[in-house]
């Protein structure tokens, strides 16, 4: 079996799960106690209006019925409506969600390009002083809440070196690129504006940096971990005993052995961090996902919620299949298997 | 005419949690260019250490050489640097394995390895431009190059198809064609020695054969000098010359095979030539050898193998036996024989 087959295999895999995904969405959000409604309409509220907001709605409907047209919904591009904002959920999260994908994004390159050399430097230097150090530093950047180094890099990058500006994803007198894919640092690209790609690049460092530290230090551990663990494999002496140097050995014969378990990390590091993201997001004053979804949630406002939980489901499956991909392109025997 | 190989008094220890191991007390070796030398012993004795003391590749700590020396062409080993051991693997060594499954890359094709095998080895240290710079007609001619090396050297060793399965992965390989495949690495840039540890062990017995045969013709078509190791007095009988029999970290005969085989001195070896099952096992079994190979860490005094030889004598106990020569290339170390014999 090759790798087109392989991968053809693990996207029809998806339609399964986003049905799973769909009918736990909806049953989450429908069986929740509480109601919905009535926080909506207010405490005022006679109870003709709310009858008036159920029927609008339709949750005067039986529950497989509401399933029913919440699934055709969902095909067609209509993800239902805000109960309070009286907004389509779907633009909304088109507009809230790039930020947080492009915050996200940016602390797992980040955490991915520190992280893996410092694993490697550590298993290198195994239980010597580079490998100390970098392991104390691990444990620094896991142990430390993020919302607490947030702030400390805010008063030190932000307000006494004036190095980073404090907040938000562009200056109030910027105006955000043309939207194609609502990274503002994709758009400007396109738009060959490098001076807003640098000023939003200027504002994504901070947060992204610290978002990605606990990923950074699990990056780190699991690629010590799996790059001594490959370091003790037979081909590892018989490929010194042959004459291949030392440093071809780690960097392409070891590193790929030990990239298998670093890629499975990396990718639930990529899942946690956008879930995660919503700390950083409040003392960035972010624009993103995690404030809509928090308010949401506050409010039992169940279109926006199961809308988020859909959109999360199918990111997760996207990741999970890159991951896959990834697999099958460094180890043979997974792809032919 | 000159050593090849010179092991002298070597002795190692490992640092452990329950003690200090004494795993080598003074091996000597030599070897000549041509030599086809077996290296027997039970398992613990020590010969893969020796082997392994060779290319330095002796994990350090926890192993520690505390006395003696191996030279190679006139050349001091324990003396060198790191990155000069690397460039004397690649200009004078080739090694194989035990076991063929655990020793090659299993996400590399077989052509990424090999090709390696033969560009690091041709290259004697120096860099190897990477397979990055491929869009540079010299490194692709170089490549290209070696490539065709590769496929030779997997005729060379009866891996057929070379030419189509160079692209495939170890897993699409059997066992004993994973060896030829390792042997195809060690051969890629005419090692002066080629050590092989163990080599048939992890095969089965017919593949056994077909790769002890294998070695055979390489040594008669390439002129190979070959350092065998093995517990199996069968493999040492039918691929070498001469055979060094060890003994918890010690050499303790050494003489040509079929001297060996007919007039074995030392007590050991002759347990050792007993204990091989014979055809006829109807009337008394197997035998073995009685006792246990003795603790590395607090080894008997004296002749280590005295608390298991039924001619042991009082001096056994205190005094450490030298090799002394008991008959034409046949030394033993052992004071049963006087030492001017």
């Amino acid at each position: 079996m090759n790798l087109r087959f392989y991968l053809l295999r693990r996207i029809a895999l998806i339609v399964p799960t986003l049905i799973g995904l769909s009918i736990l969405t909806f049953s989450i959000a429908r069986l929740v106690p509480g109601d919905p409604v009535g926080l909506a309409a207010g405490p005022q509220a006679t109870e003709e209006i709310k009858e008036a907001l159920r029927r609008e709605f339709g949750l005067d409907q039986p529950l497989p019925v509401q399933y029913i047209n919440y699934m055709s919904g969902l095909f067609r591009g209509d993800w239902g409506q805000s109960l309070y904002t009286r907004r389509d959920v779907l633009p909304d999260l088109r507009t809230f969600w790039p930020a947080t994908l492009e915050l996200t994004t940016i602390a797992v390159i980040i955490a991915t390009l520190l992280g893996v050399p410092a694993g490697v430097i550590s298993a290198m230097y195994r239980n010597r002083l580079p490998d100390h150090i970098a392991r104390i530093l691990s444990l620094f950047f896991v142990s430390f809440p993020a919302f607490w180094l947030a702030m400390i890099f805010q008063t030190w990058f932000g307000r006494d070196l004036g190095m980073f500006p404090i907040n938000k994803r562009l200056p109030v007198l910027v105006a955000p690129p043309p939207t194609t894919t609502g990274l503002f640092l994709i758009d400007s690209l396109i738009q060959l504006d490098f001076e807003t790609f640098f000023i939003s690049l200027k504002h994504i460092f901070i947060p992204s940096l610290v978002l990605s530290f606990s990923a950074f230090a699990s990056i780190t551990r699991i690629t010590r971990a799996s790059m001594v663990e490959a370091l003790e494999k037979d081909f590892v002496r018989m490929e010194r005993a042959i004459g291949i140097p030392y440093r071809i050995i780690i960097f392409k014969y070891v590193l790929r052995n030990a990239f298998i378990a670093t890629i499975t990390v990396i990718s639930l590091n990529f899942g946690w961090l956008m879930a995660g993201a919503i700390l950083i997001e409040t003392i960035f004053d972010w624009p993103g996902l995690g404030l809509y979804a928090v308010h949401a949630s506050l409010s039992l406002d169940f279109q926006p919620i199961m809308g988020i939980a859909f959109l999360y489901g199918v990111v997760f499956s996207l990741i999970n299949i890159l991951t896959d991909m990834v697999y099958g392109i460094l180890d043979p025997r997974i792809r032919y298997g | 005419m000159a050593d090849l190989l010179n092991i002298e008094d070597l002795h190692l220890e490992f640092h452990t949690y329950d003690g200090v191991a004494k795993v080598l007390a003074g091996v000597d070796l030599k070897m000549q260019r041509g030599d086809v030398l077996g290296l027997v012993g039970e398992t613990g004795c020590g010969k893969s250490m020796t082997a392994l003391s060779v290319p330095r590749l002796i994990p350090m700590p926890p192993g520690k050489i505390t006395e003696g020396r191996v030279t190679f062409d006139g050349e001091d080993i324990l003396s060198k640097s790191e990155s000069e051991m690397e460039s004397f693997r690649a200009s004078h060594l080739g090694m194989i394995f035990q076991d063929p499954v655990t020793n090659l890359n299993p996400l590399f094709t077989i052509r990424e390895q090999l090709v390696d095998a033969v560009l690091y080895q041709q290259a004697r240290g120096q860099r190897v431009p990477g397979r990055w710079k491929g869009f540079l007609p010299s490194v692709r001619q170089l490549r290209s190059e070696a490539q065709e090396r590769a496929v030779e050297l997997m005729r060379l060793t009866g891996i057929p198809d070379g030419d189509k399965r160079i692209f495939e992965y170890p897993h699409q390989f059997s066992g004993g064609m994973r060896q030829r495949v390792l042997i195809a690495m060690a051969l890629a840039g005419d090692p002066d020695l080629l050590i092989a540890d163990e080599p048939t062990t992890a095969l089965d017995v017919t593949i056994q054969a077909q790769i002890l045969r294998l070695i055979r013709s390489l040594v008669k078509q390439l002129g190979l000098t070959v350092l065998l190791i093995t517990h199996n007095l069968g493999v040492v009988a039918r691929s070498c010359e001469r055979v060094a029999v060890m003994y918890s970290g010690r050499v303790v005969e050494e003489s040509p095979v079929r001297e060996l085989f007919k007039n074995p001195k030392h007590p050991y070896t002759r347990g050792l030539i007993n204990a091989v099952p014979q055809k006829d096992v109807s009337r008394g079994g197997l035998i073995g050898i009685p006792g246990m190979i003795p603790n590395l860490i607090n080894p008997p005094a004296g002749c280590r193998f005295h608390p298991r030889c039924e001619q042991a004598m009082e001096i056994c106990r205190r005094q450490v036996p030298a090799a002394i020569a008991v008959g034409a290339e046949h030394k033993a170390s052992c004071f049963l024989y006087p030492e001017d014999a």
